[in-house]
């Protein structure tokens, strides 16, 4: 009943909307954080000054320092760049198989296609964590398997929405008519299908990533993921929690700097209507 | 109907080939004498385990083909023959019956209040889309996404176990010590589950029949009431089974924070002490969990939505 | 069945509407009584169903109505939102738009004609439903109480909508788009059924663009444009002698009023199917039929939904296996020169590419000059500021045009337009209709058109072959 009132409200101006900016600041500042921070702190992470345990921020220490009496800045820094760099490998690993494989199963479909599916239905058989957590038996505390198990668990979701977007695309008239037209499958696919699928990646890698950061601070904090000294901002929190009283912020800033990386990754994520 | 029961049923089989695919390959790869392990998990530490570990080397033979020993290994798997733990040497089957209830309150607690608290502001959301209780709805939900469950679980517990004094940090026994992780995961369910809601709520207000149930000239109450309510529900329903994923997920590390003995915490525990019955029991109930919850989930969905499982 | 609310009279006086400042329906006066039923034409955006919603009461918050609308002496404007709301169902019925999308589908259909019953009339619970059932078999769905709406054809929802009208009992009913998206046959027997209404002393205003519709209701036609009632009076006169030019363009451009104008074919055969069998699991769809398209001629394929006639046009192109048959393209000519024109058009182009890359990378691929494709956008009509949008930017009229331009880029000898005018409006249809005829004419072109309306198929082809035999269906 109201196809006049739709055209009278489609023709506002379309204009990046305003949490995106702010998430993509946030992730742009948390980026030169863990890429320059930890070449501008110029102390090691790892160095212990007993003297200093846990010196307050602001004093010697920027932001003070742990009960080994090491820099929170530094530690921090490198934290940053533990869990972006890790989330950034591992969301790589993840997204190039996943597009491709889901690409090629549409394009191809049959025994391919059926293949896929049933692996992917093997992996999602299991919640994600629980299927990290069966590999990192193998070798509790190392990077290797956290790695592989997050890699494992995440391709599936690039790959489920890649084959079924491109299959709804390549169903399109349009597709058709390009093939009726002359175009050759190169064409089609860098013109029509990579376009369309392209911003859905984007929204797939940044919470692949948000996934990715949650899961290694999580299984860190419960002694399963990567291990102290390991600068990594899970298991900082839990190693600091014994000292709440004494420093309630030391114990709050990894976990600060953890949500920061979420919420920069979930607001540039975000679909463009409120 | 039927094909949801056979596609579960598919999964459950999946499940258990998945895990013990991983725990017997698990059991291969560890450093050390494998019978003696298997042994152990069979008989408990206190058998005579060297004796019992050339019994078991004999009968599944090293020297037999792998895929007869893991085929073997998965037979017992199906018959729920689980073993003994390595640790305490109790079989693992009755281990996990005190776990699993454990962890089926918490979980049952957590979908309870996430249920009270998420449909119920994105009710309030979704009927005036863009107001302010929708605005706060939607910041409240992007920064509960934004923090990992073990953070919100640490905050809950410094903040009402330990400023404030009100409940205990941590322990297992009466509902008090239920609350705190439980409302870490409603907290997480909410803030996915509320803008669900929302959004089903706000596409019926303007749906066809929703409008037409109007012009029908139905009191406002009637119109709600009759469709309103399942057509905005079946979505929510059908997200709950993704949400599955995160429950699960969430009690592995709710309990393991909160020193809840549910199975997630004996899980980790298994892992970190290597004690691959455990690890299999413990994953396999837990698989098990997610499994049924959403089939469960499958059948709400059914029958809520007469779409599904008919032919048009 | 209720007997209906005697309703003597709507009146509407000097109607305006407003969006803020800017008028988008002005002045308008209509009169409807019980037998003189009241027919709006119209195109997309002239206003007509705003005039609907302003009797209904439904008109969104940030439009303002003025001046008078009159049923029975209540002013409707006027009145507060509960007093409009009151009416709803027990002296204004509306009966929607696309049916199948109106009634719940989580409810089974007895239940939701019943509750008007229980909840408008306040009868009890056993006796709405003995009630219900009555007014379901009075439009022949007396065995469709237990259905849900996606159990049920087009036509069967349409009739559940109106036999919830008969519930409340209204004394007025207005009709949107009663006829869209459903197929000729269909079309014929709702509005027969809408007749009907009239006839049990119902007021009926129908908002519509299908002038078929119109014709066969008569009474009293309003065409609109631009927000203006341009043309108005007995259906009789306005359908045969309308006195705005507008309005003759839009009965110049219905198929009914064409003269015949099939272009004479030439011997050459382009492409011939034979024997062609094609079934989609236990479901034969055509069995057996033969088909051929000499240069030069149009061949149409009509049918209602769902019988396969863009099937058998997806065969002749190689895009669809046939179960048996086979077919004939003439010799030596290249695949290339075989094309498709598509019902939607917005669909048959690439959602984020420019019309003017799409054409470019066309003419690059296949070495033709770009002045060739200006030659092309000269005769079409089609304006070069249009190049440099995006599908979604462009009229759906203009957009098939440049179907057109595409496909005869490639000196086709063969075109399958499927549905390729369906979805424009009648005046954008002819146009469209006209530049292929004159194509046809001047390049010896084969046309192969599928289409579900029977007039424009005779007046324009020189054989129809006709796939009827499926049941009733629901569009796409």
């Amino acid at each position: 009943m109201s196809t006049e009132i739709v055209s009278l409200s489609v023709s506002r101006p379309r204009h990046l909307s305003v949490t995106r900016v702010i998430g993509a600041a946030l992730l742009l500042a948390l980026a030169a954080f863990a890429v320059l921070g930890p070449w501008l702190v110029q102390a090691d992470p790892a160095q212990q000054d007993f003297s200093a345990s846990l010196a307050p921020i602001g004093g010697e220490y920027l932001l003070g320092a742990d009960h080994y009496g090491r820099s929170l800045l530094a530690r921090l820094a490198h934290g940053a760049r533990l869990s972006f760099g890790m989330a950034f490998l591992t969301m790589l690993t993840a997204a190039i198989p996943g597009v491709l494989l889901g690409l090629a199963a549409a394009w191809r479909g049959g025994w391919l296609e059926r293949m896929l599916e049933l692996l992917a239905n093997i992996v999602l058989a299991l919640p994600g964590l629980m299927l990290v957590l069966l590999l990192l038996a193998f070798a509790p505390g190392n990077f290797g398997p956290l790695y592989f198990g997050l890699a494992l668990t995440l391709w599936v979701e690039f790959y489920r929405i890649t084959r079924a977007t491109t299959a709804t695309i390549l169903k399109q008239p349009h597709i058709e008519a390009a093939k009726l037209l002359g175009f050759g499958s190169g064409y089609i696919l860098r013109n029509y299908v990579l376009p369309s699928i392209a911003p859905l990646i984007a929204t797939l890698a940044a919470f692949a990533m948000a996934t990715a950061i949650i899961a290694i601070s999580t299984l860190s904090a419960i002694s399963v993921g990567l291990q102290p000294p390991t600068p990594e901002l899970g298991s900082m929190i839990v190693e600091l929690l014994p000292y709440y009283a004494e420093a309630p912020v030391h114990v709050l800033l990894p976990a600060v700097l953890i949500f920061l990386l979420v919420l920069g990754l979930q607001l540039v994520a975000r679909k463009d209507n409120p | 109907m039927r094909q949801f029961l056979l596609a579960r049923l598919a999964q459950a089989g999946i499940v258990a080939f998945v895990v013990g695919a991983l725990c017997f390959a698990l059991m291969r790869v560890l450093p050390g004498d494998a019978a003696m392990r298997i042994a152990a998990g069979r008989y408990g530490p206190d058998a005579r385990i060297a004796e019992a570990a050339d019994k078991v080397r004999l009968e599944l033979g090293l020297d037999r083909p792998w895929l007869v020993q893991f085929l073997d290994w998965l037979g017992s798997l199906v018959r729920f023959d689980l073993g003994h733990s390595l640790v305490t040497g109790a079989p693992v089957v009755d281990e996990l019956k005190v776990q699993l209830g454990a962890s089926v309150w918490l979980a049952a607690a957590a979908l309870l209040l996430s249920l009270m608290i998420g449909p119920t502001t994105g009710v309030f959301s979704g009927l005036r889309p863009n107001g302010w209780t929708d605005r706060l709805g939607l910041a409240g939900s992007v920064i509960l996404r934004s923090l990992p469950p073990f953070v919100l679980g640490l905050i809950l517990m410094l903040v009402f176990a330990i400023w404030l004094g009100w409940l205990p940090p941590a322990g297992f026994g009466t509902w008090r010590d239920l609350v705190l992780p439980a409302l870490t995961l409603a907290l997480g369910l909410a803030a996915v589950s509320s803008r669900v809601t929302r959004d089903a709520i706000a596409a019926v207000a303007k749906a066809p029949y929703f409008v037409f149930a109007r012009h029908k000239g139905l009191p406002e109450a009637a119109v709600v009431r009759r469709h309103g309510l399942r057509n905005a529900a079946i979505p929510v329903v059908s997200y709950l089974g993704l949400q599955a994923i995160y429950l699960v997920e969430g009690v592995v590390v709710v309990e393991s924070i909160f020193a809840y003995p549910g199975i997630g915490h004996a899980l980790v525990h298994a892992i970190v002490e290597r004690d691959i019955p455990m690890v299999q029991g413990t994953a396999l109930a837990m698989g098990l969990m997610f499994v049924a919850i959403t089939a469960a989930v499958d059948a709400a969905s059914a029958w809520l939505d007469p779409r599904l499982g008919r032919v048009q | 069945m209720n007997a209906p609310a005697n309703i003597r009279e709507l009146l509407i006086s000097e109607l305006s509407i407003h969006s803020g400042a800017t008028p988008i329906v002005r002045n308008i006066s209509l009169s409807l009584r019980p037998g003189q039923p009241l027919t709006l034409l119209g195109e997309s955006g002239s206003g007509k169903s705003l005039v609907a919603q302003a009797v209904m009461g439904t008109l969104p918050p940030e439009l303002a109505a003025s001046r008078t609308i009159r049923l029975d002496g209540a002013d409707l404007i006027a009145s507060p939102p509960e007093e409009r709301r009151n009416r709803w169902g027990r002296a204004i019925s509306l009966l929607p738009q696309e049916p199948w999308l109106a009634l719940d589908p989580t409810m089974r259909v007895g239940p939701q004609v019943a509750e008007v019953h229980r909840f408008v009339r306040g009868n009890a619970v056993s006796q709405s439903n003995a009630l219900a059932q009555a007014n379901l078999a009075d439009v022949g769905l007396g065995h469709a109480g237990a259905l849900y709406s996606f159990q049920m054809s087009g036509g069967m929802c349409q009739r559940a909508a109106i036999a919830i009208a008969h519930a409340g009992g209204s004394g007025l009913l207005i009709a949107d788009e009663p006829t869209k998206g459903l197929d000729a046959d269909l079309r014929d027997s709702v509005v027969t059924r809408l007749k009907q209404e009239v006839e049990a002393g119902r007021l009926l205003l129908t908002i519509t663009h299908d002038i078929g519709a119109a014709r066969t209701l008569g009474g009293t036609v309003g065409i609109m444009l631009e927000g203006r009632l341009v043309d108005y009076g007995p259906a009789e006169q306005v359908l045969t002698a309308p006195s705005h030019p507008y309005s003759r363009a839009l009965l110049d451009a219905d198929p009914e009023s064409w003269a015949r104008r099939a272009p004479t074919p030439s011997e050459d055969v382009v492409l011939a199917g034979r024997g062609l069998t094609k079934a989609f699991g236990a479901h034969v769809l055509f069995k057996d039929i033969d088909i051929e398209v000499r240069a030069g001629e149009i061949v149409s394929v009509v049918g209602p939904s769902g019988c396969g006639k863009t099937t058998v046009g997806n065969i002749l192109l190689g895009l669809v296996e046939p179960d048996a048959g086979s077919i004939e393209r003439r010799m030596k000519v290249s695949p290339l020169r075989f094309q498709k024109l598509y019902q939607d058009p917005p669909a048959a182009f690439p959602p984020h590419q420019t019309i003017r890359t799409g054409l470019r990378d066309l003419a690059k691929l296949h070495r033709r000059p770009w002045s060739g494709v200006e030659k092309l956008l000269t005769r079409l009509r089609l304006q070069n500021d249009l190049l440099d949008r995006l599908p979604s930017q462009i009229s759906g009229g203009e957009l098939q045009r440049f179907a057109i331009v595409r496909a005869l880029l490639l000196d086709p000898v063969f075109l399958f337009a499927d549905e390729a005018t369906s979805r424009l409006d009648p005046v954008s249809q002819k146009e469209v209709i006209d530049f292929l005829i004159q194509t046809v004419r001047e390049t010896g072109l084969g046309v192969l058109l599928v289409t579900h309306d029977r007039a424009l198929a005779k007046r324009i082809s020189t054989r129809t072959i006709d796939l009827a035999g499926a049941d009733e269906a629901r569009p796409g």
